[in-house]
């Protein structure tokens, strides 16, 4: 199962097919590893947690399980919108912990080669942080870009998420 | 030592399974041989055991464990054929290998064989097994243990000299130069490292340590009965699910009035009420163990320190078999072995001022556990010289914790309260056992971190008895559901001490912060919508609801809009990533699916500080 997920690398000298989920947000389209994708829900009632970052947006209870909520839209620095009838929770595997990420709609899951993937352009402007970006992906008609959310909290991030 | 090459785990963990389990008995079983050692059916067990032990490691090629458990299985041999009699100092010596394999099979256990000293501990066995032993020893215990002047015929030289070693490292002294003709190749300095986690420097702790690293805690057993009941509870629970895909079908094919719907639907939730309360029972049942479990290892703590000290206890322990949450099983451990101590080594006295007192010269420590409607209490009751408030109180003004005045208004209780403090202690100087003002800090941690107190009954000349009161479980608790503008949160009602409804413009404010004249005290209040950012909605009421808890020693108001109820909750985490917001415990799951945060009142207090 690992080996379908290594090679997602910035070079893309791999011509193994790679699955990748994509949603929306905003205007662009982003792509994660199909792989740690749990499962994709629509929007339940979410509990606000005080004192933590302005992008977590609280906590859910998913079938029993506690999971905390990331807003994508305020952790990118993009601008807020209200949730509609396309806005899904993404449940992700993070380092064998649940966390969901909201998004604006959930597309579809695609196939890739490796070989199409490139890596990010320098100097991309905007609030994404650089790490995340594991690179885009410029097919024909569309640009995806992949992203790795493992990386999403640099370690500062990390710290001051449970150092607080 | 080759690493631990073993082609079949599930053979390996086999093992480890079962020889853990093992010396877990052992241990206990050793100390029972000690005290009736002419139980034939207990020294077979014993030597079952560890044959089994030995056996099973030859198989698996642990070289050095079949050694130390050969020899010790023949010692064990010569003492079931009678040819040995049971004594403190086989026992020691036994007890010594017993720790040697503990400490091999835990090496196995981690994955990786280290290089240990097994000689010094093996050649201690030797002498046991030559054939003058037994007269030797006969001979040693005819003049009280001291080495014995046995005629020096080539082979019985060793036997004095071994002898004197175990005794020395037993009493904790440093262990005599050998004497020169020791066919025992033991140096000096190697028993005392090999004996020095053993012995006085922490006594508890090894046996402790270890007892822990063997004791998985990652498998539970579960009685079968209580599996067939599970399985009962689950078969119906399917029923009830047919059903209901059954009153959906025939919902969904409008073949039913509303009438005949909602009292099918009715039963049917009643029912599916019913199953679910009984799993969850079942299920926390499944999670108990006996405290057993941690009661077991005492006896021998009790023997090690009791040889070490010089004092004759005996060690009773009533209702191990109560059972209790196994993550209070995990906790509470450590604060008993600090009680234990301390009442070994403050509490009880040696034999001459015993016998002085006119008590009798063994002193008697009772370790009980029982449940009381929600709470479980364990006991430990010494009889021996109780506290001495008079010096405890000298104790704390001399460092300066209290001054003179204070202490005479003192209550009885407030003063055992000093002996929580950090770094009090009424010893002048620090022992190897105890005096640093440690142990009952790390008691009062624990005790509170599991929502627990404690009582301290204590009689001068008569005794003390410490007294904790525990949760039986951690997973569920009593909470008090409170509504902050709108949001649900949830304080536990351990520390809840009551409720009031106040008018707002009954606050004054003092340097800033918001207090409550309540009764006699001044109470600080804590604003729940101002310290976790609520946004205020609607008109703001004069009145509202202050919810006093007590955390420690220290008491607030937490300011609500609105009391909701009490609830039954159970606690859920919130994961790695939002572990450690101030004032919040956890969360919960509300009746409505929901989620609730758990209010931490002792961080609370913390953070306002």
């Amino acid at each position: 199962m690992q080996n379908a997920l290594v090679p997602i690398k910035a070079e893309g000298t791999h011509d193994e097919l790679i699955q990748l989920v994509s949603f929306n947000l905003d205007e662009e389209e982003y792509g994660v590893d199909v792989l740690k994708v749990r499962e994709i829900i629509r929007m339940p009632i979410v509990t606000r947690v005080p004192n933590t970052p302005h992008y977590v947006e609280g906590v859910i209870n998913l079938r029993g399980k506690v999971v905390p909520i990331i807003c994508m839209r305020k952790k990118f620095g993009l601008i807020e919108s209200e949730n509609d009838k396309q806005t899904r929770i993404m449940v992700m595997d993070m380092d064998g912990e649940l966390m969901g990420f909201i998004v604006d709609a959930v597309s579809e899951v695609i196939r890739i080669s490796g070989s199409e993937i490139q890596p990010s352009p320098a100097m991309v402007a905007g609030g994404i942080d650089q790490e995340c970006i594991a690179g885009v992906i410029n097919q024909a008609d569309r640009l995806l870009v992949l992203l790795n959310l493992e990386k999403m909290f640099s370690r500062d991030e990390k710290n001051l998420f449970t150092g607080m | 030592m080759p690493p631990i090459d073993c082609e079949d785990q599930e053979l390996l963990d086999g093992f480890l399974a079962e020889t853990t389990e093992l010396l877990e008995k052992l241990d206990d079983d050793l100390i029972a041989l000690e005290k009736s050692s002419d139980d034939t059916d207990l020294m077979n067990r014993i030597f079952r055991s560890i044959h089994t032990i030995k056996g099973a490691s030859s198989f698996l090629g642990f070289d050095l464990l079949v050694k130390v458990a050969h020899k010790t299985e023949d010692v064990l041999n010569r003492l079931r054929k009678g040819e040995l009699v049971v004594n403190p100092d086989i026992m020691d010596v036994i007890l010594e290998a017993t720790d040697l394999v503990k400490l091999l099979v835990s090496d196995i256990k981690a994955g990786e064989i280290q290089e240990r000293e097994t000689e010094g501990t093996i050649n201690k066995l030797l002498p046991y097994l030559l054939d003058t032993a037994g007269a030797s020893q006969a001979a040693a215990a005819a003049s009280t243990a001291a080495p014995s002047p046995v005629p020096p015929s080539s082979v019985a030289t060793e036997t004095p000299a071994s002898t004197a070693a175990v005794e020395a490292t037993a009493d904790s002294v440093p262990p005599p130069t050998p004497p020169t003709p020791a066919a025992v190749p033991v140096p000096a300095p190697k028993t005392a490292i090999d004996t020095a986690p053993k012995k006085a420097p922490a006594p508890p702790k090894p046996a402790d340590g270890k007892g822990d690293d063997l004791s998985d805690n990652s498998t539970v057993r579960v009685d079968v009965k209580r599996l067939d009941d599970l399985m009962n509870q689950v078969g119906e629970l399917v029923l009830e699910r047919n059903r209901m895909i059954q009153i959906n079908q025939d919902l969904q094919q409008s073949d039913v009035n509303r009438a005949d719907f909602n009292e099918e639907f009715g039963k049917l939730t009643k029912r599916m009420s019913f199953v679910t309360s009984e799993l969850q029972m079942q299920v926390l049942k499944m999670r108990m163990i006996p405290v057993e479990k941690v009661f077991k290892k005492f006896p021998r703590i009790v023997r090690s320190m009791s040889r070490d000290l010089g004092k004759e206890v005996e060690l009773q322990i009533v209702g191990e078999e109560t059972e209790l949450d196994r993550s209070v099983v995990d906790e509470i451990g450590d604060p008993l072995i600090h009680l234990i101590r301390n009442a070994m080594d403050h509490g009880l006295e040696t034999p001459e001022v015993r016998l002085a007192a006119g008590k009798t010269s063994s002193g008697t420590l009772i370790l009980a556990a029982v449940h009381e409607g929600n709470q479980i209490i364990i006991s430990i009751k010494d009889d021996g010289n109780g506290i001495d408030t008079d010096r405890v109180g000298r104790k704390a003004i001399e460092k300066g914790l209290i001054t003179e005045e204070q202490f005479t208004a003192m209550s009885q209780r407030e003063v055992f309260d000093l002996l929580f403090l950090p770094g009090f202690s009424t010893k002048d100087k620090a022992t190897d056992l105890s005096g640093r003002g440690v142990g009952m800090d790390v008691v009062k941690t624990n005790i509170k971190k599991l929502n627990g107190l404690i009582e301290i009954k204590s009689t001068k000349g008569v005794g003390s008895e410490f007294i904790l009161r525990l949760p039986l479980t951690l997973a569920i608790i009593q909470s008090l559901l409170v509504e902050v503008e709108g949001e649900i949160y949830s304080i536990p009602l351990s520390s809840v001490l009551e409720t009031i409804r106040v008018d707002q413009r009954q606050f004054h404010l003092i340097g800033g912060q918001e207090v409550l004249k309540l009764r006699d005290i001044v109470l600080p209040l804590i604003r729940l919508q101002k310290i976790f950012n609520v946004q205020p909605r609607g008109e703001a009421d004069d009145f509202c609801y202050v919810v006093v808890v007590g955390a420690a020693e220290k008491r607030m108001g937490l300011v609500v809009t609105r009391l909701v109820g009490q609830q039954e909750v159970a606690i859920k985490s919130l994961g790695n990533y939002l572990a450690n917001i101030p004032g919040i415990a956890g969360s919960t799951i509300l009746g409505d699916g929901r989620v609730a945060l758990i209010i931490d009142p002792v961080a609370m207090s913390e953070v306002c500080e």
